[in-house]
C-alpha cells in the first residue's frame, strides 16, 4: 500500500440556504478552492470521488453525472459515495485507497449538500420537509411508519446509554458548556454558518426542548448548503505538490471503518444500543494501522450531531472512559480556545476538540462535511505544529456507520 | 390518500433575495414517487399482523430469534434456514424511549407520540427487537413512563391493514388485570379516551406561589385585551381549560380573541390538565414555555387535542412583550 497525503483543501461559506448557487456553483467552488490552494490543475487530477448523500435534497438520481464537466473532470472516472452522515468520510476512504492501490496519483474528494431547498407547503417553512427527507433513511416496512427523525434516532442511543451509564451525559450544564465552548470556536471559523452568533450556557438551558432530557434546540446540529474538496496525492506527487505550495504534507496515518447492524438487539451480531461500536471500532482500526493510542492525539474533529452524542463518540473512540466522559469539562481535557489563541497546540492531557465549530456551529453539508472537518484539521494541525490528528464520521439510523482518519503532519512534533 | 392536496403546489416560479442582495428565482417542483411496493419475504410477518398474531423467524443452528422476521436466512449461521416462530403477546422494553414532540412532515398531527425497541423473544440467548409504537392509557406519553425494563402488553389495532401501525405496546401495568394474559388484545378493550387524572395532594408550600400566580394571569388577562399580536394568537380559538395545581385550581376562558381566568376548576370544561407546582405557569408568563413543562413531565395532559393549543398559548407571553414592554 503507498503512502497517502492531503495537499489540498478547500470549502465554501456554509449557509443555512444558498439562493445564490445551485450544487452545481457550490461543488464548483469546493473544487476550485481545493485546486487553487494545491496549486494543481484540474489535468493534474487523476480521477474524482464525489460524496453526496440523498438524491432527494439534489432532486436528482445521479447528481455526480451533472457536476463531471463544470468541474473538469471529463475523461476522468468518477466515483459517487452514499452513506448516511458518514457520506463524507466514505467518500474520503475511497478517495484515499484509490491513491493507495496505486490507481490514481492525484484524486480530488468533493462532498456537499444542498439542503434546503425542500419546502413544506403547510408550515410554510422547510424543516418539517428536511426532517422528513432525512427520516426516509429509514426502512419503509418497519421503522419510517412509527414515524423517527434523525434527534429520536441519535437520542435512542444516547438514552440506551444513560440507562446504563447513569450521571455522566444527563448533567445539562456539562453539555450547555460543551456548547459554549464550540461556539467561541466556531466564531473562529472564516466560513462557519453561526460564526457571528454568540451561544452561552445559559442559553442552552432555557432553549426549548426537543427531545427531553438530552436535546435542546441549542444542542442539535445544523443543516447547511455548502461543499468541500480535498486533494490526495501519493507520496512522490504529494511531494513535488508540497514544494509548489509551501504547505507541510498531512500524511493519511490511518483509516478505519465500521458499520454495525441495522437491527437493534441481544447478543449475536445485533447492534446492542447502548454503545456506539461503529465508532469504537472505526477508531481502534485507525489507531492500529497509525501505530499511535488516542494519548498521540491532540486534535479531533468528531462529528457532532447531538451534543450528548458527542460525549458519548469522545468515551468510544478512547479518549475519556465509557460512563465519565464529563470528565472533558470535569478534568479540563477539552482545551479552551481562549488560552490557546490562533497558534498554540494544546497543553499536555488537553485535546483540541473541533476547532471549526463542528457540526453544531460550522457547517454540517452531509455529504461533506468529515472533508470539512478535514480542512479544519488540517487548518489547525499547520498553524499549532500538531503532529496527530483524528476525523471523525457517523451515520445512518441509531449511529450505526462509523468511521475516523488518522492525520499527521510531516514534520510535526 | 397517499398524497395530501396540500402538497399541490401551483406550478410557478418565484423571487427570492440572496445574501448579496440580488434577485434570484426558484421553481415549485417534487420528486413524489409513487409505490406499490412489495412486503416480498416480509409478507408472511404482515399477513400474522392482520390475523392478530405476532411472529418471528428462528435459526434452526443457533436458535436466535428475530423479530420481526426480517430475514428468513440466519446471517450468523452462513445464511441457515429460519423457521416460523409465534410469539407472545408480552414483552420487556429494551431501553428508555424517546417522545417524539416535533415530529417529520408525514407525521405532523400525530404528535406527541412514542416509540421504542421491545424485546419480544425474551427466552432466546439471541434476540433482536421489534421497533414499534408505545401508547399509555394515561394521558400523552411523558418522562417516565417508558423506561428501561417495564413490561409491555402487545395491543393489537382493531382495524388492520398489514402495517407495523397495526400493533402497539401499551405497559402491563395499566392492563386490567383480567386482560393481560388474554391473547389477541385488541384497542377497543382498553380505554384511551378518558384517562384518570393524576393525583396531587394540596400542598402549603405552593399556596404563595399559587396566589401570585392567580395574580399575574389577571395582568396578562388584561395585557392580552391590549396586545394585538395576543388577540390574533387567540383569534377563532374557543377553549375552557380546567387547571390543577398542588397550590389551587383555575380555568383558562379562551374566547372571542381573549383569555379570561377564574378561580377553580369550571364545570364546563374541554378538558383538565395538571401540575403539581404552580411555578410551572409563572414560569410560561415570564416567556417560558408550556409545551416545555409537558417535555419535561411537569405538566399532564390527557389528550392531543389538549397538547395541540399549547403553541397558541405559549405564543401569548412574547406577543405580549413585543406590543406592550
Amino acid at each position: 500500500m503507498r503512502r497517502v497525503g492531503i495537499v489540498g483543501a478547500g470549502i465554501t461559506d456554509c449557509r443555512s440556504r444558498w439562493v445564490e448557487a445551485t450544487y452545481w456553483d457550490l461543488f464548483q467552488q469546493a473544487t476550485k478552492a481545493t485546486l487553487e490552494d494545491a496549486k494543481v490543475s484540474t489535468e493534474e487530477v487523476d480521477s474524482v470521488v464525489y460524496g453526496i448523500y440523498n438524491d432527494i435534497f439534489e432532486h436528482q438520481a445521479i447528481p455526480e453525472s451533472s457536476l463531471t464537466g463544470i468541474i473538469g473532470m471529463h475523461h476522468k472516472p468518477g466515483v459517487r459515495v452514499t452513506s448516511g452522515g458518514a457520506t463524507g468520510f466514505y467518500a474520503m476512504r475511497a478517495a484515499i485507497m484509490e491513491v493507495a492501490s496505486g490507481y490514481s496519483d492525484v484524486v480530488l474528494c468533493v462532498g456537499g449538500e444542498k439542503a434546503t431547498d425542500c419546502f413544506d407547503p403547510i408550515s410554510q417553512t422547510q424543516t418539517p420537509m428536511v426532517i422528513d427527507t432525512i427520516a426516509k433513511s429509514w426502512d419503509p416496512f418497519f421503522e419510517y411508519p412509527l414515524g423517527a427523525t434523525a434527534s429520536d434516532s441519535y437520542m435512542q442511543v444516547c438514552m440506551a446509554y444513560n440507562d446504563n451509564h447513569p450521571n455522566d451525559i444527563n448533567d445539562p450544564v456539562v453539555r450547555a458548556k460543551i456548547i459554549e465552548m464550540l461556539c467561541r470556536q466556531g466564531n473562529r471559523n472564516p466560513f462557519g454558518q453561526r460564526r457571528d452568533e454568540t451561544v452561552t450556557a445559559e442559553q442552552v438551558l432555557e432553549s426549548r426542548w426537543i427531545i427531553a432530557p438530552f436535546l435542546r434546540l441549542l444542542e442539535v446540529c445544523m443543516y447547511t448548503e455548502g461543499a468541500g474538496g480535498l486533494l490526495f496525492a501519493s507520496e512522490e506527487k504529494a511531494k513535488e505538490i508540497s514544494k509548489r505550495t509551501g504547505s507541510p504534507i498531512i500524511w493519511v496515518k490511518g483509516v478505519g471503518a465500521a458499520n454495525e447492524s441495522y437491527n437493534p438487539g441481544r447478543g449475536g451480531s445485533y447492534k446492542p444500543l447502548h454503545r456506539i461500536e461503529s465508532d469504537r471500532i472505526a477508531a481502534e482500526r485507525a489507531y492500529k494501522m497509525a501505530g499511535v493510542t488516542p494519548k498521540d492525539i491532540k486534535l479531533v474533529e468528531l462529528h457532532d450531531a447531538f451534543i450528548a452524542q458527542f460525549m458519548v463518540t469522545m468515551g468510544e473512540m478512547g479518549f475519556v472512559p465509557i460512563g465519565k466522559t464529563r470528565s472533558l469539562i470535569d478534568d479540563h481535557i477539552m482545551a479552551d480556545i481562549r488560552e490557546l489563541g490562533d497558534n498554540d497546540a494544546p497543553k499536555k492531557g488537553q485535546l483540541l476538540i473541533n476547532p471549526s465549530g463542528g457540526l453544531i456551529f460550522g457547517g454540517h453539508f452531509v455529504g461533506g462535511s468529515n472533508m470539512f472537518s478535514t480542512w479544519s484539521a488540517r487548518r489547525e494541525m499547520i498553524a499549532r505544529n500538531i503532529r496527530y490528528s483524528l476525523v471523525h464520521g457517523t451515520g445512518a439510523i441509531n449511529a450505526v456507520f462509523g468511521g475516523a482518519v488518522v492525520l499527521e503532519l510531516e514534520g510535526g512534533v | 390518500m397517499v398524497l395530501k392536496p396540500e402538497f399541490n403546489l401551483p406550478k410557478e416560479t418565484s423571487e427570492v433575495t440572496g445574501k448579496d442582495g440580488k434577485q434570484y428565482l426558484q421553481f415549485n417542483t417534487s420528486m413524489a414517487t409513487l409505490y406499490k411496493q412489495t412486503y416480498g419475504e416480509h409478507s408472511r410477518f404482515f399477513f400474522a399482523l392482520k390475523e392478530a398474531r405476532l411472529i418471528g423467524s428462528k435459526c434452526t443452528k443457533c436458535g436466535q430469534v428475530m423479530v420481526p422476521a426480517a430475514t428468513w436466512k440466519c446471517p450468523m449461521c452462513g445464511f441457515a434456514e429460519m423457521k416460523e416462530v409465534t410469539l407472545p403477546h408480552r414483552g420487556i422494553l429494551a431501553q428508555t424511549a424517546p417522545i417524539t414532540i416535533f415530529p417529520s412532515q408525514s407525521f405532523i398531527g400525530q404528535a406527541p407520540f412514542c416509540r421504542g425497541y421491545v424485546d419480544v423473544a425474551t427466552d432466546a440467548k439471541v434476540a433482536s427487537f421489534l421497533p414499534s409504537r408505545l401508547k399509555t392509557t394515561t394521558g400523552i406519553p411523558r418522562p417516565g413512563v417508558f423506561v428501561k425494563g417495564i413490561e409491555l402488553k402487545l395491543v393489537f389495532a382493531d382495524e388492520r391493514v398489514g402495517s407495523i401501525l397495526d400493533i402497539f405496546w401499551v405497559p402491563m401495568s395499566e392492563i386490567p388485570a383480567k386482560l393481560r394474559k388474554k391473547e389477541p388484545l385488541f384497542e377497543r378493550e382498553l380505554d384511551f379516551e378518558s384517562p384518570k387524572l393524576p393525583k396531587i395532594k394540596a400542598n402549603k408550600e405552593f399556596k404563595p406561589a399559587y396566589t401570585s400566580l392567580m395574580q399575574l394571569l389577571k395582568e396578562m388577562s388584561a395585557n392580552v385585551a391590549r396586545s394585538k399580536r395576543s388577540q390574533q394568537n387567540l383569534a377563532g380559538k374557543k377553549y375552557r381549560v380546567g387547571v390543577k395545581t398542588g397550590g389551587g385550581d383555575f380555568t383558562f376562558i379562551i374566547e372571542k380573541n381573549k383569555m379570561g381566568v377564574v378561580a377553580g376548576v369550571a364545570k364546563k370544561t374541554d378538558f383538565i390538565i395538571v401540575a403539581e407546582d404552580p411555578n410551572v405557569f409563572i414560569k410560561w408568563i415570564n416567556d417560558g414555555s408550556l409545551t416545555d413543562a409537558v417535555v419535561e413531565g411537569n405538566l399532564w395532559l390527557p389528550s392531543r387535542e389538549a397538547f395541540i393549543i399549547l403553541p397558541t398559548l405559549d405564543r401569548l407571553p412574547r406577543s405580549i412583550r413585543r406590543d406592550l414592554h
